[in-house]
């Protein structure tokens, strides 16, 4: 029986002996430096990781294999590293590097190219399940999603610290002044599946937590925490009152809303604040000058005085109606719309869920005003152009292309309005949700279809629209977009509806509360500060768009324990907590902050504590996985009991502290483990080892690996010479053959496209879209994004081939392939060298140079091929060689 | 947990291999594991696909899922509800939760059809499914379906994977990961989609989930190239093909004589002759020259209503004589009335679905029973839900989703014939008598095809996942014969 059995039958038994001391359990002891182990053949040790691995080696009377040669050594230290193939440049360089420290300066110059990041993230992003859409029905887009991708690789590539990287992303949101870049990282809280449309809201509100919940336990310390979520865990010490105490770190998080927040840039705020001063004191002052030039008419009723058609001032109350100070024309109150004191008399607070309905009062020309104060943001996104996307504030729309108009409040305090049939759009800038009362002024004539928007007196956009009666409406609605659109929440005062367009002066003297009124439009026309005025222009805060973590608020709501995981049967109420079988003190002091409870930064600051038991050893765990092709505990997820011992626990537990000592820099242990004898052998069979030991848990030999899905979809790129190495940005579109998209539910809108260079970017920033299986990418193993994946299969199977044989993929690579080799170099027998060359990464050989020469030879001969076919034909079978696809 | 034998640490010892990185591959640890008599005597077709030993002996070795997409109505279809008819258009007290919320009134919309009763058992079924109905003493119709979820995207992944929660593997995908694949020529788990696009949520129907993904489902179509890339592309001969391929095997052979210790590399080599006999073999598979006329007329390859289903029925059964597992055949695609989601015009919508695939489904039950292969084989038909008896809208005769109790049937297999079981409530909403949860199903299926569907289970995130869920469910014993 295999070393592997033998051992997992031990824990087996161990387990089911009843003997378990939660203080013994390997993973749980406090982490101590072992002393690094005396061994005989001390001149193979480079560093102290050999020492442990020869140790061991010496222990089963083993001997380390032979060092691999140079070309598989740096082939395989690349692709560990960038997941890409050395160049021809670089493979010839170390070769002819005679100095004694030529790999250690390989390894340096890999570290610090940003294809590092790029490779490596992948790592983590399989731990977080990160997918760029939600699943479901409409398998909506993540928006903004990318940008949490970017961030990743940066950090990477800039060695960020562990503890950096995990606090950032577990409450990035939640640092005193946080940057951007820590808004975009608490992109975690969002990477899950997510049904907009679930049959149980709160449930599935808890699905999602739980998940937030078991992929942080998992990825960050190997707990199966969801496990226990609906019983006590079967095998490890862990309650289900443990599992909703942790639980309750995440449970003031809100539910995704699928929208992407829009946020400063970084610096923008205090840059705004000048400009905006400057633009206060400007507008003022040419409102004082107005105010002067319109105070010296003398006041009467102007010639075309435009006619008030009905007002709602909201100084005169009823519970039942909005009334009108003009007329009958009074308005049903839909909830509870109470008065406030406002920008004159009274104002109309709307609380989002109540609204009042007017008649439908003008259709022809009007102008429709008000002034207007909130502190929230309105509804829909930054980038949309329709205004029945916002949150209502009066607003005639009826859905579809008809005469309708109406006045929103939009996203990132944007007052927008628009026409339709034609759909028209008019938008001030953002930022007007700023808790000062605002001037609205929508005007609408008939007879040139032009409709205007003013805010705060001044022009801000002008359209033509249509020139037919907008008599779509039946009525209209004040504070709500129709139909079932979101309430606003805010003030309204001295809404009035005039019957004609007005002219600029003439809202100007509405804005401003100007003596003489509309009488005095033209001697404010006349006035330089009238055009002063309309030249100012509110300064922009310069603005981003981040999907971000959000909480309830700084008050977390209660937390119980949810029995047998069903949210709606509350169980012993909890407070946030650790679990007790790992020892040690618990988190810190928790303190909120204005937006939120505060409750996920103690956590992370209790993960990436410097003596926590767990974090260090996982972590150390799964930088040995991804060189050595598995961890030193084989369950990366899961140092519980249902996980596998280490192989090597002192090792692990070395590596551990050599984490902390390093300053947690992952650029340094790369350095140390890749630096290793132990990395540097070769990974030929040793017949007595190999029979004592098939599993190579001694680590006797380097094992041999498959390829990933994406280091093969990169590698034939970069074989093609068309690799492009860009990063960053939103994911792209390479084509997917028809008979994939036809799988999708909307054959049409599968799918997005590419030019050529972007759909040979490298397979990270590839569109990962849950319910569209990328044919390629998932056929070689790349993770299921449904839930954390800590290891990927690595299966053989004949879709691979059937792809790799005749896949539109491969087929027009192996072409490029080809052409690449007509460029670069001149005969036959040179460029199947070269290929041979490229595609091994090492020497060609005669007999493999002659065997393809011989097969162009023969397609040209039997099978009627010319020589860019033949040799077409001989780069497809390069890329298929299994030489290419495995390394070592 | 609950299985004794084979386990330790809750897992089986292959899983606790997959699991211990050692990866999952073709060939991978095949002799050991062949010596600790995990893969029966069976050493020829290794891998992950290789027949593996069922549970105990099977009723069925093959299961064709006729999936309705949208949800078909029942009481419009097998399940009889003749107090339903005279209170058409009348608003009635009845508590419902579908697509547009919890209702607690409906106005009834009567059933559009009138229903006969067939056969020697003389079940009823309605004026949509005259062929079916002909076949009812093969059929086992269970009355008292229910899912928890009354929407498409939820209930999609309940009925394929047995979870409303993305993430879990498809029915197929447990079918093969269990019992492996008898013709290592074809895929195990075939899908074939409506002509107007997949079911909302696409891959993750037929999606491995957490298991590797050579247990997913391929989509095969009933035309030209059957499967993705299974064509040698143009301008490229069989035999130039071949002489590719001897090139390639001289090419990996040499680079595996120093390597001989490694299984995936050998494994690697046979997936390419494997991949060249099913470019030979697949395409036969879906070649109907060889159908009698009698056998087209009989799927109704002559009428362009029912060509496309009808065709799809014929290559399930040609694809079950060639030894392939599961095979899923969607009735409707894309959204609205594409499908079975008949929230617009319930006559229009359930017309046009039931007038193309009643014909060719009674042609397969009777052609599967002709050639023998009915009692081997369990054909399943059913959509992810029902549909209300009341009216969705104001106007119209579009129904509402209906989860609470739907009508589903089984054919052969082993499965008693001729049956009705359980039964919804006299307006046919919701199941009221032996009502039996979409595991219950899947239980069945496992049951019938040899695998005890308590004890099929996969190691994943520190739980031995099951279809049944961790609770586990029976088969249904009074379907089985």
């Amino acid at each position: 029986m295999p070393h592997a059995f033998r051992s997992a039958f031990a824990v087996s038994a161990f387990v089911v002996a009843g003997v378990a001391q939660e203080d013994a359990w390997w993973a749980y002891r406090p982490l101590q430096r072992p002393p690094v182990p005396a061994v005989q053949n001390a001149a193979w040790v480079q560093n102290p990781i050999d020492a442990f691995v020869l140790a061991g080696l010496e222990a089963r009377g083993f001997t380390p294999a032979a060092a691999a040669d140079r070309h598989a050594l740096l082939r395989r230290v690349t692709y560990g590293l960038t997941g890409l193939p050395p160049t021809p440049e670089e493979i010839a360089a170390f070769v002819a590097d005679d100095a004694p420290d030529a790999y250690e300066r390989v390894v340096d110059r890999l570290l610090a190219s940003p294809q590092y990041g790029v490779k490596w993230a992948q790592h983590w992003l399989d731990l977080v399940r990160y997918a760029e859409t939600d699943g479901y029905e409409r398998d909506r887009k993540k928006p903004f999603v990318w940008r949490y991708r970017d961030w990743v690789v940066d950090a990477l590539n800039a060695d960020m610290p562990w503890h950096e990287f995990v606090q950032t992303q577990l409450a990035g949101d939640e640092k005193p002044e946080p940057r951007v870049a820590d808004l975009v990282a608490t992109g975690f809280y969002r990477l899950g599946i997510w049904d907009d449309e679930p049959t149980d809201p709160e449930q599935h509100r808890y699905d999602d937590l739980d998940s937030i919940a078991d992929t942080t336990a998992r990825s960050l310390l190997a707990i199966s925490m969801g496990c226990a979520r609906c019983h006590d865990h079967k095998k490890d010490p862990l309650s289900q009152k443990e599992y909703h105490a942790f639980l309750a770190f995440f449970e003031n998080v809100r539910p995704y809303d699928l929208a992407a927040r829009t946020v400063p840039v970084d610096g923008a705020r205090a840059q705004f604040e000048r400009s905006l001063a400057d633009y206060t004191t400007a507008r003022s002052d040419a409102v004082a000058a107005l105010r002067m030039a319109a105070a010296a008419v003398v006041p009467g009723e102007a010639a075309n005085a435009p006619k008030l058609v009905a007002a709602y001032p909201g100084d005169r109350g009823s519970a039942t109606e909005l009334l009108d100070a003009v007329g009958e024309r009074h308005g049903a109150m839909r909830g509870q719309i109470v008065q406030v004191p406002g920008h004159r008399g009274q104002a109309l607070r709307f609380d989002g869920d109540d609204h009042a309905e007017l008649p439908r009062l003008v259709e022809d020309s009007f102008t429709v005003s008000f002034f207007v104060r909130s502190d929230r943001p309105g509804a829909g996104n930054g980038n949309d152009t329709r205004w029945f996307t916002g949150t209502g504030l009066v607003d005639g729309e009826v859905s579809g292309i008809v005469r309708d108009w109406g006045i929103a409040w939009h996203s990132d305090g944007r007052i927008v309005a628009g026409s339709g049939d034609p759909e028209t759009f008019l938008a001030s800038g953002p930022g007007h949700h700023d808790g000062q009362w605002h001037h609205v002024a929508f005007t609408r004539d008939r007879d040139s279809g032009r409709i205007a928007l003013y805010v705060d007196g001044v022009l801000v956009g002008e359209a033509t629209g249509s020139k037919a009666a907008l008599t779509a409406p039946p009525h209209l609605v004040v504070g709500r977009m129709r139909p079932g659109g979101r309430g606003f929440r805010g003030d309204l005062d001295e809404l009035a509806f005039h019957d004609r367009a007005l002219s600029g002066p003439e809202v100007a003297a509405l804005a401003f509360d100007l003596p003489g009124g509309f009488a005095a439009a033209e001697a404010i026309a006349a006035s330089p500060a009238f055009a002063r005025l309309a030249a100012l222009r509110r300064p922009d805060l310069e603005t981003t768009e981040v999907l971000a973590v959000t909480e309830f608020g700084s008050e977390p709501p209660a937390a119980f324990v949810r029995l047998r995981g069903n949210v709606h049967s509350k169980g012993p109420q909890v407070e946030p907590g650790v679990p007790s079988m790992l020892g040690g003190e618990g988190v810190g002091p928790v303190r909120a902050t204005p937006q939120s409870a505060g409750r996920r930064t103690a956590l992370a600051q209790w993960i990436t504590r410097p003596d926590h038991v767990l974090t260090w050893r996982v972590l150390a765990n799964r930088l040995w996985q991804h060189h050595f092709g598995r961890g030193l505990s084989r369950s990366t997820n899961d140092f519980g009991r249902l996980g596998d011992v280490p192989t090597h626990p002192e090792l692990l537990d070395w590596l551990a502290c050599e984490v902390l000592a390093r300053g947690q820099s992952l650029k340094a242990m790369h350095r140390l483990i890749v630096h290793s004898a132990a990395f540097r052998m070769g990974s030929d069979a040793e017949p007595k080892a190999l029979a004592a030991d098939p599993l190579n848990d001694a680590f006797w030999r380097f094992d041999r690996r498959r390829l990933t899905a994406e280091e093969v979809r990169d590698s034939v790129l970069a074989m093609a010479g068309v690799l492009n190495l860009e990063r960053g940005g939103p994911s792209v579109y390479p084509p997917l053959p028809p008979e994939v998209l036809a799988t999708s539910s909307r054959p049409d809108e599968a799918w997005g496209e590419a030019t050529p260079e972007q759909a040979a970017r490298r397979s990270l920033f590839v569109h990962v879209k849950r319910s569209l299986a990328e044919p390629l990418l998932a056929s070689f193993d790349r993770a299921d994004t449904d839930a954390s994946c800590p290891v990927r299969f690595a299966t053989v199977q004949p879709t691979q081939a059937l792809t790799m044989l005749n896949g539109d993929f491969a087929q027009a690579h192996a072409a490029a392939f080809a052409a690449r080799l007509l460029r670069e170099t001149s005969g036959l027998r040179a460029q199947l060298t070269r290929g041979l060359e490229l595609v091994t990464q090492r020497p060609a050989r005669a007999a493999d140079v002659d065997r393809l020469v011989l097969l162009a030879r023969e397609l040209r001969a039997d099978h009627g091929r010319d020589e860019a076919q033949a040799l077409q034909r001989c780069c497809l079978v390069l890329l298929n060689a299994n030489e290419f696809v495995f390394l070592d | 947990m609950n299985d004794p034998t084979n386990t330790f640490c809750g897992r089986t010892r292959r899983e606790f291999l997959w699991q211990a990185g050692a990866g999952f591959t073709a060939l991978g640890l095949t002799d050991a594991l062949s010596r600790d008599g995990f893969f029966g005597d069976d050493r020829k077709a290794a891998g992950p696909l290789a027949p593996k030993p069922p549970h105990h002996a099977p009723k069925a070795r093959a299961c064709i899922f006729l999936f309705m997409y949208g949800g078909p109505s029942q009481v419009d279809t097998f399940d009889y509800k003749p107090k339903l008819y005279p209170l058409d258009g009348k608003t009635i007290d009845i508590k419902t939760k579908g697509r547009g919320g919890s209702k607690n009134q409906g106005r009834v919309v009567g059933p559009k059809w009138n229903f006969k009763q067939y056969g020697q058992c003389g079940r009823w079924v309605s004026d949509l499914f005259p062929h079916v109905g002909r076949c009812v003493d093969d059929l086992a119709f269970v009355h008292s379906m229910y899912a928890e979820s009354p929407l498409h995207g939820s209930a999609m992944l309940m009925m394929n994977s047995g979870r409303i929660l993305s993430g879990a593997p498809c029915l197929g995908s447990w079918v093969n990961y269990g019992l492996g694949t008898e013709n290592q020529d074809l895929p195990g788990f075939v899908v074939m989609l409506d002509p107007s696009g997949g079911p909302i949520s696409g891959a993750k129907n037929w999606n491995s989930g957490f298991m590797p993904a050579v247990y997913q489902g391929t989509v095969l179509r009933p035309h030209g190239e059957p499967i993705l890339d299974l064509a040698i592309p143009a301008g490229m001969t069989v035999r130039e093909q071949r002489r590719l391929l001897d090139a390639l095997r001289e090419q990996n052979d040499a680079h595996l004589a120093p390597r001989s210790d490694d299984s995936n590399l050998a494994a690697r080599i046979q997936s390419y002759e494997l991949a060249f006999r099913m470019q030979a073999h697949a395409p036969e598979a879906i070649d109907l020259a060889n159908e009698s006329a009698a056998t087209r007329t009989l799927y109704g390859l002559d009428d362009p209503r029912t060509e496309d289903f009808g065709r799809k029925c014929l290559l399930a059964r040609r694809l079950v004589e060639r030894g392939v597992r599961f095979i899923q055949i969607y009735s409707g695609g894309n959204h609205n009335d594409y499908n079975w989601d008949a929230h617009g015009d319930l006559v229009i919508n359930h017309e046009k679905h039931a007038g193309a695939t009643d014909r060719p489904i009674a042609a397969l039950l009777q052609d599967l029973k002709q050639r023998g292969l009915l009692e081997s084989t369990i054909v399943v038909w059913g959509g992810e839900f029902g549909r209300q008896p009341t009216a969705e809208y104001a106007e119209g005769t579009g129904r509402d989703h209906d989860s609470a109790g739907f009508t589903m049937w089984l054919a052969g297999g082993g499965i008693r014939g001729g049956m009705a079981l359980g039964a919804t409530d006299e307006l046919g909403y919701q199941a009221v008598e032996r009502p039996l949860h979409v595991k219950h199903l899947h239980a069945t299926i496992l049951q019938q095809m040899g695998l005890d569907p308590n004890r099929l289970s996969f190691f994943h995130a520190g739980l031995a996942q099951r279809l049944v869920g961790t609770e586990g469910a029976q088969p249904v014993r009074e379907l089985i014969a």
